[in-house]
């Protein structure tokens, strides 16, 4: 199913169409860790944390980890799922080591928490998107059946982040091509110990934002507006969200 | 270098960078998913830079709504995010240091 936004009179350009449009079909199918019922789920519990009264408490709350209360879930996915979907949504400024350490050791695994961050900052990209231009969110896809794959990338390892990393030395032929050109700044080493994860978020990331091998040119300009621009609304937003990277 | 300093506080002097208020209010609204200043910035971006460029702003606003997760969510280092160019002085200067992951250390 091609992506379209049919509210609105806008032309989206279709590069932009066939990200979008592969980021659905990705977020449908069988993951590493999650079942593609698992995905959907995930990207339908992220726009659900917009009527979540205990986020709006928590989001308002001097600490983030202050105030009792229970997430409103919309899906079946476990009580310390919706907690990381809904803790990422809607306060990711005022995460921690110990929060993330915590989600890990009540049994999400490394690989099935940082599967579920690919999937909600990409979930956040397509219904940001909609929003911006004025357009309710895209309906979600249908999941499709078959098993994840379970892949653990043997490089991977926990030391400069919070989560597993496979450094770029690191990396072997069966990761696929996880660092393709000369850039492999942290933010491009994130996802990386989900190869797939990896793949699927950055796929739709770079054709919203800029291919990765352009993103250290600032004198040729790629999209309709400048370069001074484009880094002015990343900024904003960045800063809006308090994120220090 | 590009001064960005509206892009972290806010736009509120002189900048180089053309319709920066503007811009930098839009990626306002849309943070706050205000629907009716969305609909009116919408309209402003268009008939002022037109509707190739609006949908590049809209791009550039979702592309960073996921971005900062996969920052924050990973605990990925900050430092050196600016491909060197970033430093301790300059993350004070732009009130970054007050962020709660980098007040908490």
């Amino acid at each position: 199913m091609t992506i379209s936004y049919p509210q609105s009179d806008l032309t989206v350009r279709e590069d932009l169409i066939g990200a979008q449009t592969r980021f659905w079909e990705h977020l449908a199918a069988p993951g590493t860790w999650l079942s593609g019922a698992e995905r959907v789920a995930i990207a339908a519990e992220v726009r659900n944390v917009r009527n979540c009264a205990f986020c709006k408490i928590q989001k308002d709350a001097l600490s983030p980890n202050s105030g009792e209360g229970t997430h409103q879930s919309a899906t079946d996915l476990s009580p310390m799922m919706v907690e990381v979907i809904h803790r990422i949504v809607n306060d990711p400024g005022r995460l921690t080591e110990s929060w993330v350490r915590g989600a890990v050791d009540s049994g999400i695994s490394d690989g099935a928490y940082v599967e579920t961050i690919g999937l909600v900052s990409a979930a956040m990209i397509m219904d940001t998107f909609a929003a911006g231009i004025g357009h309710d969110d895209v309906p979600l896809p249908e999941p499709a059946s078959g098993e994840p794959i379970r892949y653990t990338s043997s490089g991977a390892k926990r030391a400069a982040a919070w989560v597993p990393i496979v450094e770029p030395e690191d990396a072997t032929e069966e990761d696929g091509d996880l660092y393709p050109g000369t850039r492999n700044a942290y933010i491009l080493r994130a996802l990386s110990s989900v190869p797939d994860t990896k793949q699927g978020y950055w796929d739709l990331a770079v054709t919203n934002y800029l291919p990765a091998e352009h993103m250290g040119d600032f004198d040729t300009h790629f999209r309709a507006i400048s370069r001074n621009q484009i880094e002015l609304i990343a900024a904003r937003t960045s800063a809006l969200h308090s994120c220090a990277y | 270098m590009t001064d960005i300093t509206g892009g972290v506080s806010g736009v509120s002097g002189e900048t180089d960078i053309p319709h920066a208020d503007l811009l930098a209010a839009y990626a306002e609204v849309v943070y706050h998913r205000d629907g009716p200043l969305i609909a009116e910035k919408q309209a402003e971006i268009r008939q002022t830079l037109g509707d190739a460029a609006f949908v590049d702003c809209a791009a550039i606003a979702a592309a960073f709504h996921g971005f900062v997760r996969v920052a924050d969510a990973t605990g990925i280092p900050y430092e050196g995010a600016g491909g060197g160019t970033d430093t301790t002085d300059l993350r004070s200067e732009l009130g970054i240091d007050q962020f709660y992951r980098i007040a908490g250390e």
